[in-house]
């Protein structure tokens, strides 16, 4: 079984018409039975080296390829893609387009066909069934979620019955428990039916619970592959291309001298290890609270309620009564909000949390009054949104879509920014754009295509067309769905910047982090209405809610609680700073950790 | 509830669901439990038969029955409508149009007859034969409208010599429509498959109908970011037509970026084919042998065919 690899010696490769080398010199083995990470930067080759593996390079783009890819023995030279593809299956990042055909059984049943095997029908049984999907078999594939497309597409790959595994970004574009069942999926692969995996991932925390090798790759190079635990312990490595760490590693990393280090002499790279590693620090503090009395304040909660909420102003957004629905092919009409009432002020800045359909972004689009309620009514700074045009109610809100490429009207960025500005006739539309486009460094890019750009500077661009609306009222769909260290403090960033003339700002977002981080105001949605409205903390803090949401504590929250603190950390620098006080022994709290926003501009900012 | 509330509560998204069962929603389909080749073979014929008839009667007799089967077909009631208001309108257009042409020409003709004496008004300035030009134009129009409103009966004339041939029109419509919105895609390619049409094309129209909820999704989101991000005209005018010009443009300014969007698509999709081996395939006979097994030819799908053949025949022996 010694051949049953995937080996990359020494590989060079330039695509066609390219001004560079994409692939310098990359060697990598990839042994079976692994569950293997590839990291690194945007534009750092990884992609491109992992179509290496199924031969799409040199076979479908052909540049100019010097080395040797060896995959189960074979040459990819000397084999070709259709052939390769039952040894390395491959769920590409957008995989909605990998899905080529009406119905999931015919999708999965496609490739079995086109080799000829006369077992079709029960390979992709086989398939369905593994994945659990054998009830959808006869749904259309546009009918289903994005997480049940991306099993799909995994199953299509199954039913040949590969030996490696490969998935590019399954957290880029699907909600995190959604990208949580894919993983799982993969884990059952990898540890019951012996399949190699192989994942491009940006998320560590992802690569800490699931995998055990790690591939950075760096400047078209392979710079190390090492053990998952290794791997995630060279933070300079991974911020130099812009990944997140773990945030218990990060903790660890803030605490002073081996603080925080496991008895090996490494940082803690999942919860389980943290737990054990800050066990001395919290039994600490721990008996510090008792003895001194005082509960420490670790979260910005207590302070933001009364004061930074404008509560008792008029009210710039109400929702009275509001049911929505849609009809549905099958199901008949399906209602999504249900007698929701809800009033924003000015200074809130609100995040929506719930599961899939839990009527999020219903909620949004019925702000913008691109859709008029079924039932109740819905008034936007005074404005009935029955009775006005959302071109109107524009004026004054904007709307930033989750899928950035549906933003995009021009053929380039700096038109599409300038886009609403030239059609209100605004005075000095260059220069507001220019100065756009410098704060959200965009200037490199404004000549080039939306559409043709990576997804995160495609986030920044959405960012910039919305800011040039200068309006009083932002809603953002999703804003940091498959964001890597860069682009998320670049949301961040914007919200902060935007709230000197912004009034409110409403957030639907999966991103737990980042709603701990900015949000005063977090709105549980489920069950068609509002479950819970309350601060950060306290939303947090309550286990049942979250689970009855599908929502998942941020790390920093879920290790609080293990730690038994009284009230949830929110940020890592909070945590930190808690751990290092009961460190120190001393357990007097003096005051609260200052506020949430702090909190969040270094949590990206000081590295 | 009211025909006015029902027709004024139509949204659109009541109408894309619609659509969406009429091209999607085959299980229940009468046509759709057939083989088919038969029933692409039986398309063909019906192409053809309704050319063979010349009167009103058997050819409305032959319309009822198809729109009785696009029924049972599950077709878009909205679809529908739209073909028969397209219909109707053309007719009414023509018993409109006809006498307007006449009248028109009628008064070209007066015109014609004087051309001497207006040439001569114009060039001259004379008062006098400038004046008599004047008569000259107004009776000319006169006459035209006097034509005009008098030829109703010209004009109903031409009509019915036209609604056998609108007739035949709709009924191929309705049979198409029905055929194929009640065949799935699946069978369809299956059958076109086996009468040997490319593997390319059928794979194209499997794809086509996978990928077309996809684009009409795109396509509303687009036309939602234009609006968001433009400004509506300040007076909307005549019974708003500014308004609606307004979102007439805006929905073909949106086809520009769908498309962009597709082109960006289809660079995956193009790939993905590629490790489904799919251009392997095609020279592949194994697997076109197992693409198009299991097709069977039964009693109920020549009972189909006769019988429609027997009522054909029927309708032509009894009007």
């Amino acid at each position: 079984m010694s051949s049953n690899n995937i080996v990359v010696e020494n590989l060079t490769f330039q695509y066609p018409g390219g001004d560079e080398a994409v692939l310098r010199d990359a060697s990598v083995t990839i042994e079976p039975g692994e569950f293997t990470a590839v990291v690194g930067g945007n534009g750092s080759g990884k992609t491109t080296l992992c179509k290496t593996f199924n031969g799409l390079i040199p076979h479908f783009f052909e540049g100019t390829f010097d080395g040797r890819v060896t995959v189960a023995g074979t040459d990819t030279r000397e084999s070709d893609v259709a052939e390769l593809s039952k040894t390395v299956g491959y769920v590409f990042q957008d995989f909605e387009n990998q899905l080529v055909q009406e119905t999931v059984r015919d999708d999965v049943e496609f490739a079995p066909l086109n080799h000829g095997l006369d077992d079709y029908a029960e390979r992709a049984t086989r398939a369905l069934e593994t994945l659990g999907l054998d009830h959808l078999e006869d749904r259309f594939i546009w009918e289903l979620s994005g997480g049940q497309q991306h099993l799909v597409a995994l199953a299509g790959v199954l039913a040949m019955d590969p030996e490696f595994i490969f998935v590019d970004e399954p957290a880029a574009q699907l909600d995190p428990r959604n990208a949580r069942e894919t993983y799982e999926q993969l884990r059952r692969l990898n540890e019951e039916r012996d399949k190699t995996i192989i994942v491009i991932e940006h998320h560590s925390e992802f690569i800490a619970d699931y995998c055990d090798e790690m591939v950075l790759v760096s400047d078209g190079g392979v710079a190390w592959k090492e053990p998952v635990e290794v791997g995630l312990n060279r933070l300079d490595d991974l911020l130099a291309h812009d990944i997140h760490p773990p945030q218990v590693t990060k903790i660890a990393d803030g605490l002073p001298s081996e603080a925080g280090t496991l008895p090996d002499g490494r940082y803690p790279v999942t919860v389980d290890e943290a737990a054990t590693a800050f066990q001395p620090a919290t039994t600490c503090e721990s008996r510090a609270a008792v003895d001194g009395g005082a509960v420490t304040t670790l979260g910005a909660d207590t302070d933001d309620a009364p004061t930074d909420r404008g509560q008792d102003g008029d009210a710039l957004v109400t929702m009275r009564g509001v049911g929505h629905g849609y009809p549905t092919l099958r199901e008949g009409y399906n209602r999504v909000l249900d007698g929701l009432d809800l009033e924003l002020h000015a200074g809130d800045r609100v995040a929506l949390v719930g599961a899939n359909g839990s009527g999020k972004s219903t909620l949004l689009r019925l702000l913008t009054g691109l859709e008029s309620p079924d039932q109740g009514s819905v008034t936007v700074l005074g404005r009935d949104t029955s009775e006005t045009l959302p071109e109107q109610l524009a004026d004054d809100t904007v709307y930033i879509h989750q899928n950035p490429e549906e933003m995009f009207v021009e053929d380039t960025v700096r038109k599409d920014v300038a886009y609403y500005l030239e059609n209100r006739d605004a005075p000095n539309v260059n220069e507001r754009v220019d100065e756009i486009l410098a704060y959200l460094d965009l200037e490199h890019l404004a000549d080039r295509d939306g559409r043709l750009m990576s997804l995160g500077q495609q986030r920044r661009a959405s960012l910039g067309i919305g800011l040039a609306t200068d309006p009083t009222v932002v809603l953002l769909d999703e804003p940091t769905g498959s964001l890597d260290l860069q682009s998320r403090r670049e949301v961040t960033g914007m919200l902060r910047k935007a709230e000197s003339r912004v009034e409110t700002v409403v957030v639907a977002s999966h991103d737990l982090q980042l709603v701990a981080a900015w949000a005063n105001r977090v709105l549980v949605m489920g069950d068609g209405e509002v479950l819970a409205d309350a601060p950060p903390a306290a939303v947090f803090s309550d286990p049942d809610l979250l689970a009855e949401t599908d929502l998942r504590q941020p790390q920093v929250v879920e290790l609080s609680q293990r730690l038994g603190l009284e009230s949830p950390a929110l940020s890592t620098d909070s945590m930190c700073e808690t751990l290092a006080r009961s460190l120190d022994g001393d357990g007097v709290a003096d005051g609260g950790v200052g506020d949430v926003g702090g909190d969040a501009e270094s949590d990206g900012g000081t590295r | 509830m009211k025909y006015v509330d029902a027709f004024t509560d139509i949204s659109v998204t009541d109408i894309k669901v619609d659509l969406m069962r009429t091209a999607y929603d085959n299980e229940d389909a009468l046509l759709n439990s057939f083989d088919p080749r038969v029933v692409l073979l039986w398309t063909v014929l019906f192409m053809i038969i309704p050319w063979l008839f010349y009167d009103t009667l058997p050819l409305a007799i032959l319309l009822a029955a198809a729109f009785a089967l696009a029924a049972l077909s599950q077709v878009s009631k909205y679809l529908l409508a739209l073909l028969l208001f397209g219909q109707v309108t053309n007719v009414g257009f023509f018993v409109v149009l006809v006498p307007l042409i006449g009248g028109a020409i009628r008064a070209v003709e007066h015109l014609g007859d004087n051309a001497a004496r207006v040439v001569e008004g114009v060039m001259t300035g004379d008062v006098g034969v400038f004046a008599e030009t004047g008569t000259i134009v107004a009776a000319a129009v006169g006459q035209g409208i006097h034509t005009a409103t008098t030829s109703q009966e010209v004009g109903i004339d031409a009509v019915g010599a036209l609604v056998p041939f609108f007739l035949k029109l709709t009924i191929i419509s309705v049979i198409s429509l029905a055929v194929f919105s009640a065949m799935s895609p699946q069978k369809l390619s299956k059958g076109m498959l086996r009468l040997g049409v490319p593997r390319q094309l059928t794979f194209a129209i499997a794809y086509g109908y996978r990928m077309m909820p996809l684009l009409v999704e795109e396509y509303h989101a687009l036309i939602n970011s234009f609006r968001l991000r433009s400004k509506v005209p300040e007076k909307q005018g005549l019974f708003r037509w500014r308004y609606f010009y307004y979102l007439l443009r805006l929905s073909v300014k949106a086809f520009y970026p769908l498309i962009f969007n597709v082109a960006k698509r289809s660079r995956v999709t193009v790939e993905a084919m590629e490790t489904k081996g799919f251009s392997r395939s095609l020279g592949d006979e194994q697997s076109q042998a197992l693409r198009t097994e299991g097709m069977m030819i039964r009693t109920r799908d020549v009972t189909f065919v006769f019988g429609s053949l027997l009522f054909v025949a029927a309708v032509w022996v009894f009007t």
